[in-house]
């Protein structure tokens, strides 16, 4: 399976945070002949181990998170599920959208839309509230608590596909693509003779706070860590963004990255022709599992590389193929160079 | 019938482009048609003769075209800049999936990312005018090859079913009436009848008003979808109908007041045939009826509408039995017209 389709597949599945079992599931199988040792912990993140075998070898970690921001029932009305948000949903992008209801089997849903008649000119340019949006299963008020009981998630419908030349299209691209990105380098890796141990982290609940990279971290006391996440992609109406799609991996440096580490990977890319793209991050927090990571124990020298992406926490994310290709390559780069 | 609207919603028909609709309505009335005509807007007009000839002559009428945008420039980038095709809800639009132009090239209507908004910008949407198309080329050169100003672009088209007899899709309105007239098409009819299935009405009845002068009934029947509001938060008359309640029979609406004889003898129809029925409760939306009424020297017209959530956004949802009722509702309008 090459990136773009492994990276289809993931896309497709279904895994809100806190609700990620059917991607760890899924990416613990596909992994477990390139591995040693695959195992979970109580937040449910996917970790994968190939030891090396030498005497005093590092532990290298690759992150990206698996889960996808959603939504989670808390009643019906009418037949009407009413929801709360599952990590930083915007709330335009919901009026006539197509969901997928988590009950087994899943239920198709929509978002219902109050038509324009009965709004004020006033009310038609407003966003609408979440707390005001249900999610239509065509059920009886009987039948939707029945099937569909509070506490149930619900994601995005739909998975990835290809847009225009080398581009991928779809919901969960965050962090999807950049799990298919590690998952891909761990398996190119663990065909080589490497000087470290390495694992590949795909953890949960990011969208919600970071919240699995926190204990794995913990769990698995990494010398390095590399973080892969999605960063902000320029588009028209965010002209100022830094960050294209297309350009390459972006390399991020400030506090919440290893400076040294950062240097190394710029060096690297310039060495190798790797295309890639600097990128600021001012704060202690860089929104990613790198804030978790980094001071996790007594800290973990981390670095942190973005994989440009448009519309972020929509369904319509977009990710270019060539730049999921440099982060690989940044990432299989560095570790194949690490010594014991 | 479902299949036959599954099938017709499938395809893309945005208002002034109703080609593809018509090509594949037209490959399937030609063997039953005895009459068969087009005019130079795209209406299709089929007559087909019945087991009587009564003095006089029926139309029954739904519209082919549907809701979409229009490309109307590309920035230096390669996004489309887009206008809308017909009344949409511009609440609807972001993150849309769509497809541009007799290609369909595929394209998403893009929104830079929740992060990057204001607070105030998350409570409120950019005008259309600032909206974009992102079809994956990187410059305006590059989206010139597959897409060109003008092009007109339709919602994603998957059909679903889902819940209890409930049909998901675009262009429901008013695919679901193209259905029932072709089906009627293709079955033995009661009576004469000529059918049009008529372009523009999105964009103000335009088709039907030289359909109707091009026909010249003496009764119409408009088949076609109306609004919806049964969702919480909208209450009482606000509601204007229901799913699950039957089918509209409307009195007036915003372009018409209804034939009240003919209003009252679909209501009979229903109730003594045991199909359910509702009227709307609240005067909104408008029919080819409102063209077709005042054609000529004055038409009776009265109208079927099968009541549709979300409608003219990409996720129109209808319930299947409604959809069936419409069909036999104006059938033993057929029949009744026949004595």
């Amino acid at each position: 399976m090459d990136l773009a389709e492994l990276t289809k597949c993931l896309c497709g599945l279904s895994g809100p945070s806190g609700f990620e079992e059917p991607v760890r599931a899924w990416i613990a199988e596909y992994l477990a002949p390139f591995a040693d040792e695959i195992r979970t912990d109580p937040l449910g993140n996917m970790i994968a181990l190939k030891r090396c075998g030498k005497p005093g070898a590092k532990l290298v970690l690759l992150d990206a998170h698996m889960d996808e921001i959603g939504f989670i029932v808390t009643g019906a009305e009418n037949g009407y599920l009413s929801f709360a948000t599952l990590g930083g949903v915007d709330q335009r992008m919901l009026p006539a959208r197509e969901v997928r209801v988590l009950t087994e089997p899943p239920l198709y849903g929509v978002i219902a839309t109050m038509p324009p008649h009965v709004l004020s000119e006033e009310e038609k340019s407003r966003a609408i509230d979440v707390d005001k949006l249900y999610i239509d299963v065509g059920l009886s008020q009987e039948d939707a608590l029945r099937t569909v009981p509070a506490g149930t998630p619900a994601v995005y419908a739909g998975s990835c596909e290809t847009l225009g030349e080398g581009l991928l299209c779809g919901k969960a691209l965050d962090d999807r693509a950049c799990a298919a990105v590690i998952i891909k380098a761990f398996e190119e890796l663990s065909q080589e003779d490497l000087d470290v141990d390495l694992c590949c982290l795909v953890s949960t609940q990011e969208e919600v706070g970071h919240r699995g990279a926190k204990v794995a971290s913990w769990g698995l006391e990494p010398d390095v860590a590399l973080v892969v996440d999605v960063t902000h992609g320029k588009t028209p109406d965010a002209p100022n963004v830094p960050c294209s799609c297309g350009k390459g991996a972006a390399i991020c440096m400030g506090p919440n990255i290893n400076s040294a580490l950062s240097k190394e990977l710029f060096a690297l890319a310039r060495e190798r022709k790797i295309p890639h793209q600097p990128k600021a991050e001012p704060g202690g927090n860089s929104g990613t599992n790198a804030e978790a990571i980094q001071i996790s124990r007594e800290g973990v020298v981390t670095g942190l590389i973005g994989l440009p992406l448009k519309y972020m926490h929509s369904p319509v994310e977009v990710v270019a193929l060539s730049d999921m290709q440099a982060v690989q390559a940044l990432l299989t780069a560095y570790v194949e160079r690490l010594e014991v | 019938m479902l299949d036959t609207m599954e099938t017709l919603c499938c395809l893309c028909g945005v208002t002034g482009g109703e080609d593809e609709v018509r090509d594949y309505i037209l490959e399937r009335a030609m063997p039953c048609a005895d009459e068969i005509r087009t005019d130079p807007m795209g209406n299709l007009m089929v007559f087909k003769k019945g087991a009587v000839t009564p003095e006089k002559r029926v139309m029954l009428c739904a519209h082919m075209d549907e809701v979409g945008l229009i490309v109307t420039d590309f920035t230096a980038d390669g996004y489309l800049r887009f206008a809308e095709a017909g009344g949409l809800d511009r609440r609807v639009l972001i993150g849309k999936q769509v497809c541009v132009g007799p290609d369909r090239v595929p394209g998403v209507v893009g929104s830079k990312a929740v992060h990057l908004t204001t607070a105030e910008q998350r409570k409120t949407l950019p005008p259309v005018s600032d909206m974009y198309i992102d079809i994956g080329a990187s410059s305006r050169e590059e989206a010139e090859k597959s897409v060109s100003v003008g092009d007109l672009v339709a919602f994603d088209d998957a059909v679903v079913r889902f819940g209890d007899g409930f049909i998901k899709a675009k262009a429901i309105d008013d695919r679901a009436g193209c259905a029932v007239m072709l089906e009627l098409l293709e079955s033995e009819l009661p009576r004469d009848c000529w059918f049009a299935f008529t372009v523009q009405e999105e964009v103000g009845c335009r088709g039907a008003e030289i359909a109707a002068r091009s026909v010249q009934p003496d009764v119409a029947l408009i088949l076609e979808t109306t609004t919806a509001a049964d969702i919480p938060g909208a209450e009482g008359a606000r509601r204007v109908c229901e799913l699950g309640k039957g089918v509209v029979i409307p009195f007036m609406d915003r372009g018409t007041i209804y034939d009240r004889d003919l209003y009252r003898l679909l209501g009979r129809l229903a109730d003594e045939n045991g199909i359910p029925w509702q009227t709307k409760t609240m005067i909104a939306g408008g029919t080819d009826g409102s063209a077709v009424q005042r054609s000529g020297a004055g038409v009776h017209v009265a109208a079927l509408s099968v009541p549709v959530r979300n409608i003219h956004s990409p996720a129109s949802v209808a319930k299947v039995a409604e959809c069936e009722d419409q069909y036999r509702l104006a059938r033993l309008f057929l029949e009744e017209m026949a004595k």
